[in-house]
């Protein structure tokens, strides 16, 4: 009998039997189709809150009586002055409160008159991420009231200001929007990764370890079908599964933009058709060689079970490996290509980036995962018989 | 037609593990199958009978090309299964002791699926999954999902998706293994059917530890214990060879007695 017709067969029994289950279809819906606009609309949704906070111009300050010059300072620049709730270091601890305080001593008045320096705290807590985020603004806003005193008093001199700042510095930042959008967008890549890892995942394990258990691998190898025939029409169903939520995620994407709620990250988040394609390119290999290398792992065992903690270290390496990009500040090593799921997620930050792939930088991850597939596929072939009547 | 000449089979059994040094012991080695012989013509039901361990499921697995044998040989309708195992598969049906289906198919799905491996066109296994189903009474399971089959039914279906090729000799490992008495009999009446003229002249193997199945259906028997074929023959001949008038009293006698003087035990 032909090759591809046994194939053909096995391809289409998987498909439909992957259609019925209702755990793999669950799985699809969730990561295919939800989990990128979920993990969009999360980040848009911090984003928007961080932007309106800093639009709402508010600085809180504790002893504002001590300071009327400060005071009228900040209403000249259109802050909104409050005074600090009273035990505001507490709530601070307990996150209840988010905004940075302004702690004046009592002097604080006299002492500026007198030309003297008075201690101004700022109060914060740095793991209370919204009060330290806003800290900076409030330093900023008080070396603003410290410069236009200087520059009172020096004019009152007859003081050039100029003196004061012998330099004129000015910010130059080479990144294009997309590249500053990395530091909040990067982190999509991950999650399309995990996606399509879950995806494959229950296939997989199904077609494999699952076939053991319920007692109907032994039927199956009895049939006059060439065993490598079997396997590729199981991997081609497991795979067909791990690809379509590939492209389901890709493409969820593009309608999940309009659901942004941020302005800036709407302006930094450019992703059309065309980086979704980019992003299949870099995906369709990646599912073909992961659901290779799971059902390898899941031929050896005999229950589902058994095969879920066996697949538990390649799980956790699929999961971890893209999070050297997090810790590694030297940008991409050549190396980093070599590397399966870390290839791929650094070239779909590179996308992110707005940049293109050179013709060698697709080929090594493509070639490292044709090597992968064809080994699993050889491994899952030579073990089927020996598995089916373990 | 399926021949089996000096079949022999060992496996390594998994050795005792760490013991007090952390020397592990040598691989013990069990001897499954040591020397079984018999022949099972067309038109003919060859029962393989034999206790517990005896042998008989790691007999049926190397004639459905699933084991190696160490030594012997196999032929189905002369053709060698150790070199050209698919070609023997094509002329086998084989009922295995796993005979799992696909509980989210249905018993046609699950028939016309093996028909389909089988190289049949889809009609063709959908016609035949039909004729199956009218055979062995199961025609109102045919379009239901096999999840939640009784034992019978389960035992139906996988039986109909062995057989869907058609072939000329089926190999059934233990078929009424938790089957209950009116399931029993129907498969009985569906394997007469399939030795007789009109069911195509199958020649059937199959293996029990059940007397009374072997005494009601087989033709011939075939007796193996310890890994080897001991005696063979029909009922009658296998009585009248041992003196007994009690067929269970003759296997005891056939199977135990050769174990005693393999082992030095006395039978009970």
């Amino acid at each position: 009998m032909r090759f591809s017709s046994v194939a053909i067969a096995v391809y289409r029994k998987e498909i439909i039997d992957a259609l019925r289950d209702r755990r793999t279809m669950l799985i699809v819906l969730v990561t295919g189709v939800l989990m990128g606009p979920l993990v969009l609309i999360a980040l848009s949704s911090f984003i928007a809150s961080l932007e309106s906070r800093a639009e709402q111009r508010e600085v809180y300050v504790a002893g504002l009586a001590y300071g009327p010059s400060l005071r009228n300072y900040f209403e000249r620049q259109t802050w909104a002055v409050k005074e600090a709730p009273a035990d505001f270091e507490a709530q601070l601890r307990s996150s209840k409160f988010a905004e940075p305080v302004v702690v004046l001593p009592e002097d604080f008045e006299t002492a500026i008159l007198h030309g003297d320096t008075p201690v101004v705290e700022v109060v914060f807590d740095s793991a209370n991420k919204q009060s330290a985020t806003a800290a900076p603004r409030v330093m900023q806003l008080l070396g603003g009231f410290s410069r236009e005193r200087v520059g009172l008093s020096l004019a009152l001199r007859g003081v050039a200001l100029a003196l004061l700042e012998p330099l004129q510095v000015e910010e130059r930042d080479l990144a294009s929007t997309q590249t500053r959008a990395i530091k909040i967008t990067g982190l999509l890549p991950f999650f399309v990764i995990m996606a399509v890892l879950y995806g494959a995942l229950n296939a997989a394990l199904d077609t494999t370890a699952g076939e053991r258990e319920r007692g109907s691998l032994e039927p199956l190898v009895m049939n006059p079908a060439n065993s490598l025939a079997l396997v590729v029409g199981k991997w081609g169903a497991v795979a067909s599964v791990s690809m379509v939520v590939a492209l389901l995620n890709c493409f969820s994407f593009l309608p999940a933009q309009w659901l942004l709620r941020s302005d800036t990250l709407q302006a930094m988040f450019q992703f059309g058709p065309r980086e979704a394609l980019m992003f299949l390119l870099v995906l369709l290999p990646f599912a073909a060689a992961l659901s290779a290398v799971l059902m390898g792992v899941a031929i050896r065992c005999k229950t589902f079970k058994e095969a879920q903690a066996s697949t538990t270290f390649l799980i956790l390496g699929v999961s971890l490996v893209p999070l050297m990009t997090v810790f590694d500040q030297s940008g991409g090593a050549a190396w980093h290509l070599w590397v399966p799921a870390l290839a791929q997620n650094t070239l779909m930050i590179q996308v992110l980036k707005g940049e293109d792939f050179t013709p060698l930088q697709l080929a090594i991850p493509l070639l490292v995962c044709v090597v992968l597939t064809v080994g699993g596929l050889w491994f899952i072939s030579h073990h089927l018989r020996r598995a089916a009547v373990k | 037609m399926i021949a089996i000449e000096h079949l022999a089979r060992s496996f390594k059994a998994a050795s005792p593990g760490w013991g007090r040094s952390l020397k592990r012991g040598p691989a013990l080695v069990v001897h499954a199958v040591r020397d079984v012989n018999f022949a099972a013509p067309d038109g003919r039901i060859t029962g393989l009978l034999g206790p517990n361990g005896a042998g008989k499921t790691t007999t049926l697995r190397m004639l459905a090309g699933l084991i190696a044998p160490d030594a012997g040989r196999v032929t189905v309708d002369g053709i060698d299964v150790a070199a050209r195992p698919l070609d023997a598969l094509a002329h086998m049906g084989v009922l295995s002791d796993s005979r799992g289906l696909y509980t989210r198919l249905t018993a046609r799905e699950n028939i016309v699926y093996y028909g389909a491996l089988q190289g049949m066109a889809r009609d063709a296994a959908h016609q035949r999954a039909e004729d199956l189903a009218r055979m062995f009474d199961m025609f109102a399971l045919l379009e239901r999902r096999t999840d939640g089959f009784s034992q019978g039914e389960r035992m139906k279906t996988a039986l109909a998706r062995a057989l869907v090729h058609d072939p000329a000799n089926i190999v059934l490992d233990e078929p009424t293994n938790g089957l209950d008495v009116v399931a029993t009999r129907a498969l009985r009446e569906s394997l007469r059917f399939l030795r007789s003229p009109e069911g195509g002249g199958k020649c059937i193997v199959f293996s029990t530890h059940i007397m009374q199945e072997v005494e009601r259906l087989c033709d011939s028997v075939v007796v193996v214990s310890q890994g080897r074929s001991v005696a063979a023959g029909t009922v009658a001949e296998l009585l009248e060879r041992t003196g007994q008038e009690d067929f269970e009293e003759a296997f005891v006698h056939l199977a135990f007695a050769h174990a005693s003087t393999m082992d030095g035990s006395v039978p009970a």
